[in-house]
């Protein structure tokens, strides 16, 4: 009985095969036909034994090799990653000999050589003559990092602002929004760093005539060699300040979530915004006045023809930050603004007929629903922020482009190795980036759900 | 009992709050206490920033003037346009010769006069007209710009653009005055309506044969004085790279975009890696590698020059980002497209050319404008490997002795021109998208 069934079934599954193959199936790729016919195929292998014994007797089918749509895949892949391949190969074998001939230094031995040049800006120590390559790789990296991490934090507020902005029911305001939106935008990130470097802090007055940038204390003086901020120099009992913030930040969360809760269960609204504030402020404060003010502060004094002490930031790393934020910013407000468009009108409708205030319909309705719209967008900005940190290069900010990739490989000149290196730092930023951009979507979608 | 009007109301005219001058403003502008506050707040910042570049710009600015100095005898606060004015040759083509930059507006010209047709409705074969311009224009505007000898290539893809551009403007003014194709007009100007299909075609191809050689006749006695690309500069070496960059870069990224929607598995990683590799650097490392390590990628003795390096650097760089537009072009198409091009027997290779990418290109030309305005901005990166594109112009006017120092002019004049030119792309690719969505019915 089994084998009767079989039978019927081989040689109707034979029958449709063989038709695909004559009708449609010379068409080079056929999806639907090919989902087929693999079933099909699966069938062909079950059948016993017995059944492929009266297979033998239907007609053959004719089989062309380059008509089958496996081989030709199979040919295909093969034909690319050959070519592929021989190109690579053909790549390599050049440089190798190129190197070879020019009498260049190849391998990873720079690393723990050490380099004969000096950096104007670095996080770390390190002095010319005795610091490796090594370790002007860090500080190119820690450069770019520090950048690119203050123009992120600068540019999303100013983003979020003016993105705001452009949606006010004030006409001026949205037009001023606007018109900042496509000056910015429109003229090349490069030209407005050069500017800024050129024509704003380079002729900034001489450091006799520092600008004071806060009201005459000299806590924070400007000048065409930089911004100069004094540095706090902690004392003794200085590490209980921040804990009582640690801790009073703490208190607030938990007091939030109490207030959260009382809310659900008996509709009883509590102000938690001020005694939060309250506690954040006066708690460490009251600890620190406790403590003896243990907080002594290094002011940058002139000394010479130059400010000594203190934290001090170069022209080109504030050209570099201001234009970078400005520039981005102006990109972030567009992301705002189609995110928070993106909400239906009827939602802050809603949200207004039940009695919420503006404020609360903007913070409890719109903007948690134009977040899985801003998100995305926002973060490749933030990925653009990293990549352009690397225009560094025209001003002179020892970025890792123009330290390690310039300056190191025309001092030591392993092209290959630092080239790759420093591309291999961008692409493990904005690896890492997309990792926690597919996180987020994740979330953001189970949460629609 | 009903009460009826027997008259019609007469209509009211709206509430003077909601069409008189007064009632905008107090809607827009003085709503509440916090919005006339912030006109006002607003209103002073405008007034303190136009006024301050108004006042330095023209007010203060001096127009001409010989060298620095002479600026600032005239007005300290005040901008010095003289050196920009003096430099502006330099700002537009470099230190191309002077007497022959005619070939740079020509060639500019004919570009324009090639495209013009793609914006007309009454003009037929738009596609024809495009894919000329792709195939030939580059030869025509490489010799006009370059000049020298004409290798034989050369001497064909010349004469076959001089007798492309003419047939195009041929059949630009069949359809501005007929409105029909060049190809019906001379058909039925011959009177040969009736003849078959085949004799027509020989008859057309007879005629754009003659136009081609008498246009190869034509240009061999023609030589233009050779100019190396090292003169070269100013916008017009930001609008070569960028247009090279741009047209080589679409049928790079739509390979790509192909590759990496593609069911093999080996293609599908090769392309991923590719674009995604691209994508992650900035460009700047990107064209340090085109000038640091093609030399070393290439043969002994094989020397590319920097402008060729440059150029294939910032097409790698783009078709990588065009596969994204394109990509996203192609998942814009609704899978029922394929699954009819299938039902009708089309294989792989035909569905896409004649099903799937003129729907998706069409929808992608918003987006292919974004990546040209970008790719135009990003051009000015080639200044920092020492291209003397517009940017690297404008910096060198602070270096020239007389105006040495100037700065802030030449960059603010170089801002200005940029946002001329990204802006209004900007918002014709805007007008663009919001035609193309009109007539989207799914």
């Amino acid at each position: 009985m089994d084998a009767w069934w079989d039978d019927v079934f081989a040689a109707y599954a034979l029958n449709i095969d063989d038709l695909w193959r004559r009708t449609i199936c010379t068409a080079p790729s056929f999806p639907a036909g090919d989902h087929i016919r693999r079933k099909h195929r699966q069938r062909e292998t079950n059948v016993t034994n017995e059944a492929k014994a009266t297979k033998r007797g239907a007609p053959k089918e004719k089989f062309n090799f380059f008509q089958d749509q496996r081989v030709r895949s199979v040919l295909y892949q093969l034909l690319t990653a050959g070519i592929i391949g021989w190109m690579v190969w053909y790549l390599a074998s050049n440089t190798a000999h190129n190197l070879s001939a020019r009498g260049m230094n190849t391998g990873f031995g720079f690393w723990n050589v050490s380099a004969g040049f000096d950096t104007d800006f670095k996080l770390i120590d390190y002095t010319p003559g005795i610091g490796t390559y090594g370790r002007i790789f860090a500080i190119g990296v820690l450069n770019t990092l520090l950048v690119s991490f203050l123009a992120i934090i600068v540019s999303t507020i100013l983003g979020f602002f003016i993105g705001v902005m452009r949606l006010s029911s004030n006409w001026l305001v949205a037009k001023v929004a606007l018109a900042y939106v496509e000056i910015f935008r429109n003229v090349p990130l490069l030209i407005q760093i050069i500017f800024w470097y050129m024509g704003v802090f380079s002729v900034l007055p001489v450091v006799r005539n520092s600008l004071d940038l806060s009201f005459g204390s000299g806590w924070m003086t400007l000048n065409n060699r930089g911004l100069y901020i004094s540095t706090p120099l902690p004392g003794d009992l200085f590490w209980l300040t921040p804990a009582a913030l640690v801790l009073a930040i703490i208190g607030a969360v938990l007091f939030r979530r109490h207030a959260r809760k009382v809310q659900n269960e008996t509709g009883r609204q509590i102000n938690t915004l001020l005694p939060s504030l309250a506690a954040i402020i006066l708690l460490p404060l009251a600890v620190f006045l406790a403590t003896g003010t243990p907080l002594a502060w290094d002011m940058p004094k002139l000394s010479g023809f130059n400010f000594v002490g203190g934290t001090s930031l170069p022209p080109a790393f504030l050209a570099l930050l201001i234009s970078l934020s400005i520039y981005h910013a102006a990109h972030i407000t567009e992301a705002v603004r189609a995110g928070i468009l993106s909400v239906s009108k009827g939602q802050s409708e809603a949200a207004l007929s039940i009695g919420l205030s503006p404020g609360r319909v903007m913070s409890m309705v719109v903007i948690p629903q134009a977040m899985p719209a801003i998100v995305p967008p926002l973060i490749s900005n933030w990925m653009n922020v990293v990549k352009n940190s690397s225009l560094a290069i025209a001003i002179g900010y020892a970025d890792i482009v123009s330290l390690f990739m310039q300056t190191a490989l025309n001092q030591a000149g392993y092209a290959v190795e630092m080239v790759g290196m420093t591309m291999g730092f961008y692409m493990v930023v904005s690896l890492t980036i997309s990792f926690f951009l597919n996180i987020y979507n994740k979330r953001v979608q189970l949460v629609e759900r | 009992m009903a009460m009826i009007k027997a008259e019609k109301t007469p209509e009211r005219s709206a509430p003077i709050s909601e069409s008189s001058v007064i009632g905008w403003l107090h809607k827009h502008l003085f709503s509440s206490a916090f919005n006339t506050l912030l006109t006002f707040v607003m209103l002073y910042i405008i007034y303190l920033t136009v006024s301050g570049v108004f006042s330095w710009g023209v007010l203060d600015a001096t127009f001409v003037a010989d060298n620095r100095r002479e600026c600032y005898d005239n007005s300290l606060t005040g901008a010095c346009w003289a050196g920009v004015i003096h430099w502006t040759n330099n700002i537009f083509y470099g230190r191309y010769p002077r007497e022959e930059i005619w070939r740079i507006n020509f060639g500019g010209l004919l570009l324009v006069l090639w495209m013009a047709p793609l914006w007309m409705s009454r003009v037929k074969g738009k596609v024809l007209v495009a894919t000329t311009t792709v195939v030939f224009y580059p030869f025509l505007a490489s010799y006009l710009f370059s000049g020298g000898d004409k290798g034989f290539f050369m001497q064909i893809m010349v004469a076959g653009a001089m007798t492309a551009f003419a047939l195009n403007m041929a059949n630009l003014l069949a359809g501005l005055f007929r409105s029909q194709g060049l190809n019906s007009f001379l058909i039925k100007a011959l009177g040969q309506e009736n003849a078959s299909d085949k004799t027509q075609r020989n008859i057309l191809l007879l005629l754009a044969g003659i136009v081609f050689g008498v246009a190869f006749f034509w240009q061999m006695g023609q030589t233009l004085q050779p100019i190396v690309w090292t003169k070269w500069g100013g916008l017009f070496l930001t609008l070569v790279i960028s247009g090279v960059g741009i047209a080589s870069a679409l049928p790079g990224g739509i390979i790509l975009a192909l590759g990496r929607r593609s069911k093999l598995v080996i293609v599908r990683v090769l392309s991923i890696g590719f674009i995604e590799v691209f994508r992650s650097v900035p460009l700047i490392t990107v064209l340090f590698m085109a000038t640091t390590m093609f030399p070393l990628f290439m043969p002994e003795g094989f020397v590319l020059n920097k402008l060729v390096q440059v150029i294939i650097a910032v097409v790698l760089f783009n078709a990588c980002y065009m596969a994204e537009t394109v990509r996203a072009g192609l998942q814009a198409i609704p899978k029922g497209q394929y699954e009819g091009a299938h039902t009708i027997g089309l294989g792989y290779w035909r569905t896409m050319r004649l099903v799937i990418m003129p729907q998706a290109l069409k929808y992608m030309i918003p987006n292919i404008v974004g990546s040209f305005i970008g790719l135009l901005k990003d051009t000015t990166l080639v200044s920092i490997i020492g291209l003397f594109d517009i940017l690297g112009m404008l910096r060198s006017i602070s270096k020239d002795t007389p105006w040495l120092g100037l700065h802030k002019e030449p960059l603010i004049f170089g801002a200005i021109l940029f946002f001329i030119m990204c802006a209004s792309m900007s918002k014709y690719s805007r007008h663009l998208e919001v035609k193309l969505s009109a007539g989207r019915t799914h």
